[in-house]
């Protein structure tokens, strides 16, 4: 059955892309969306997620079992992680370990980095937090790109297979296991943005004197922010490169770790998940489409098929931001209980007044 | 004779300089910073290339006309996009991410144009390095003193319009109070249009100086805008005297730091350059936020005080200039 192989290829291939790019664009929602921090360098956080689990899981495996110690970490990658697998073949215990010791370990360093990242410019204007953030992200893959032991400088490094236990069904059982955890990662940040902790960061991005004369420190809750984005964002990149069960540092550029899941969360709509969802669904879609039809495409218009997409894609932002700035699913107000919204209204109907707060009020009523 | 590190040095400041000028400029006016300013320096490299390349031709008309297709190319950003997203309320942030998706627009474009020119250039079209088509004087190389005279030609020029002519006081009254200059008949529109064009050719300028003596390839323009970043920053974002001064500071520690680095620890640090700058951004935000120009309004220097800008922008968080 050659269609149901192809068609199973097809799924798996979209569904591990979206639950990728899905964590990324949560994490920059909780951040840009809710918060309001401009995190122009998401893909620090992703290629760091994979520098981590390329520098480390190998490492880590090969010590485990000392095998292939003698070897060059990099240049012998593929030899050590076939190795590797040979014993993860029949020790899942192992590989399952190795898979979450790596995410913790990432999350914790990308959480570190994205402290010291944010640090000196959090507290000034917003205007050099851009300026950093878009220079760390251009820092990180310098370092990866030319600091050879790391993951390889311009060549890759070897991921080991954790999940290869699972023999046949493993591919679809991946895909099954990061849809999961995508989804556990979706309803954490859920939880996090419907508890006060949530009204509080959207008050910040609202208007920091507010909150700050309220007692509350916007600096602390801004950078924690930051640094619980950076750790859900590494998470991407961990997966990544256990999917592929390789680290490449090349392909961690900005316009498909930053630009694209900016596109995605300002298509779908700021601050409210739902739509950060169907904003990375479409452009997945969209994306996969490009794809799988490069040459069909090409044959039309002569230009690869990369600068074609990227091309489009920040045409298309321009256009989404000019003519639907609140992108497909606009955010919703928050409700507060014990409020008369009824009340509300009529005064400001007998008042005369067409502002933004009646307008608002209304708005809560439909 | 200097020795080639010197030279290096010396070129990259400037032109540095003029990029960080740019960028200074266009957001104390437009009140947006232009991400898409590296990309119009990419243009500009590519101007070079077509010259060179394509029309054999000496490097140094890329000049006359990197200025004003880099210039139109820049008006036609904020025209079409900062004009367009700032009359339906957009803040900051939205106009940073327009700018960043105009300069993956201009970058993609680069790409196509390389991509094409294969076809006529061959392989140089994505690499290139133009050292030995430029001129020498006693032993001195062409570029050398090219850019060192058109920076100092070009701050003169900026120098005396901002404070000699009625365009260069409408200028700096939109950056003082935008609301306020438009009160009294100035259309700050028009002022931020102008200076974008003024800007972005300046950029185009920059980069076609770079072939010259640097490696240049379609992402250099990304690359090189850490540095005008960090120049920026350094001169503090709020006046253009302070990025002039913080193009050469950073333009030099650069290239002069990464030749004493490399003496002194062998060539792998090399390619870690671009880092330099990132550093040096950090370490000022730690240490003093406001930059040199704010440094100097604090000691009171009487001359800077003066100056065309006073950096009355700096404020502190959560008043974002846009507010």
């Amino acid at each position: 059955m050659l269609n149901q192989e192809l068609f199973i290829t097809i799924i798996t291939d979209i569904s591990i892309w979206f639950v990728l790019y899905l964590i990324v664009t949560v994490a920059l929602n909780l951040q840009y969306g809710y918060t309001g921090i401009p995190n122009f360098g998401m893909v620090l956080s992703v290629a760091g997620g994979a520098y981590v689990t390329g520098a480390l899981a190998g490492r880590i495996a090969r010590l485990y079992y000392s095998v292939g110690t003698d070897l060059d970490f990099v240049a012998d990658s593929a030899k050590i992680a076939s190795m590797i697998n040979d014993r993860l073949a029949t020790d899942p215990l192992a590989g399952i370990a190795l898979f979450l010791l790596i995410i913790v370990i990432a999350m914790l360093v990308n959480a570190f980095l994205g402290f010291i990242v944010a640090y000196p410019s959090i507290k000034v204007r917003e205007v050099y937090l851009m300026m950093v953030l878009i220079a760390a992200g251009e820092a990180i893959r310098i370092v990866g790109e030319n600091y050879y032991p790391l993951v390889g400088g311009t060549t890759w490094v070897q991921v080991p297979n954790v999940f290869i236990w699972l023999g046949d069904s493993q591919r679809i059982a991946v895909s099954v296991l990061f849809v999961g955890i995508a989804f556990l990662v979706f309803l954490l940040v859920q939880r996090i943005v419907g508890s006060p902790f949530g009204r509080l960061i959207r008050a910040v991005r609202e208007n920091e004197t507010v909150v700050e004369s309220l007692g509350k420190d916007t600096v602390g809750i801004r950078a924690l922010v930051f640094v619980l984005g950076s750790a859900i964002a590494s998470l991407a990149g961990v997966l990544y490169a256990f999917h592929s069960h390789a680290v490449m540092a090349t392909a961690f550029q900005r316009s498909s770790w930053t630009f694209l899941p900016w596109l995605m969360l300002m298509l779908g709509g700021k601050g409210n998940n739902k739509g950060t969802l169907a904003g990375t669904f479409l452009l997945i879609i969209v994306r996969r489409l490009i794809m799988i039809f490069k040459y069909e495409i090409q044959q039309f218009v002569p230009v690869e098929a990369i600068w074609l997409e990227l091309l489009l894609m920040s045409g298309f932002l321009i256009l989404i931001m000019i003519y639907r700035p609140e992108g497909l699913i606009a955010e919703k107000p928050i409700k507060i209980r014990d409020l008369d919204y009824q009340d509300m209204a009529d005064t400001s109907a007998r008042s005369g007044e067409s502002n933004e707060g009646g307008q608002w009020v209304k708005w809560q009523l439909e | 004779m200097l020795p080639a590190y010197v030279s290096g040095a010396i070129i990259y400041s400037n032109l540095l300089m003029l990029l960080s000028i740019g960028f200074t400029f266009a957001y104390l006016t437009a009140k947006v910073p232009n991400f898409a300013h590296g990309g119009n320096a990419a243009i500009g490299i590519y101007v070079t290339f077509t010259l060179v390349t394509v029309l054999e031709l000496n490097p140094y008309w890329a000049i006359l006309l990197a200025f004003p297709i880099c210039g139109l190319t820049s008006a036609l950003i904020y025209r079409g996009v900062i004009q367009a997203l700032k009359r339906r309320g957009a803040g900051l942030i939205s106009l940073s991410i327009a700018t960043i998706a105009a300069q993956m627009l201009i970058f993609a474009s680069v790409n196509i144009y390389a991509d094409y020119m294969r076809g006529i250039a061959g392989q140089y079209a994505r690499v290139f390095l133009y050292r030995n088509q430029d001129f020498e004087v006693m032993g001195l190389p062409g570029v050398l003193l090219v850019s060192t005279v058109l920076a100092v030609t070009i701050i003169t020029l900026l120098h005396v319009m901002l404070t000699r002519t009625k365009f260069g006081i409408a200028t700096r009254a939109t950056v003082e109070n935008a609301d306020l200059a438009g009160t009294l008949g100035i259309d700050t529109e028009l002022v931020s249009l102008i200076s974008w064009f003024v800007t972005g050719g300046l950029a185009g300028i920059a980069g076609t100086l770079l072939p010259l003596w640097f490696q240049s390839t379609p992402y250099t323009g990304a690359l090189i805008l850490m540095s005008v970043f960090s120049a920026s920053v350094v001169g503090g974002m709020s006046s253009i005297y302070g990025a002039m001064v913080g193009g050469y500071v950073i333009g030099l520690t650069e290239v002069l730091g990464t030749s004493f680095l490399a003496d002194r620890f062998g060539s792998w640090v090399l390619p870690y350059r671009s880092l330099i700058p990132l550093i040096a951004m950090f370490i000022i935000l730690l240490g003093v936020p406001e930059g040199l120009a704010g440094m100097a309004e604090k000691i009171n220097i009487g001359h800077i005080r003066r100056s065309v800008f006073r950096p009355s922008t700096f404020v502190g968080r959560g008043g974002s200039p846009d507010a």
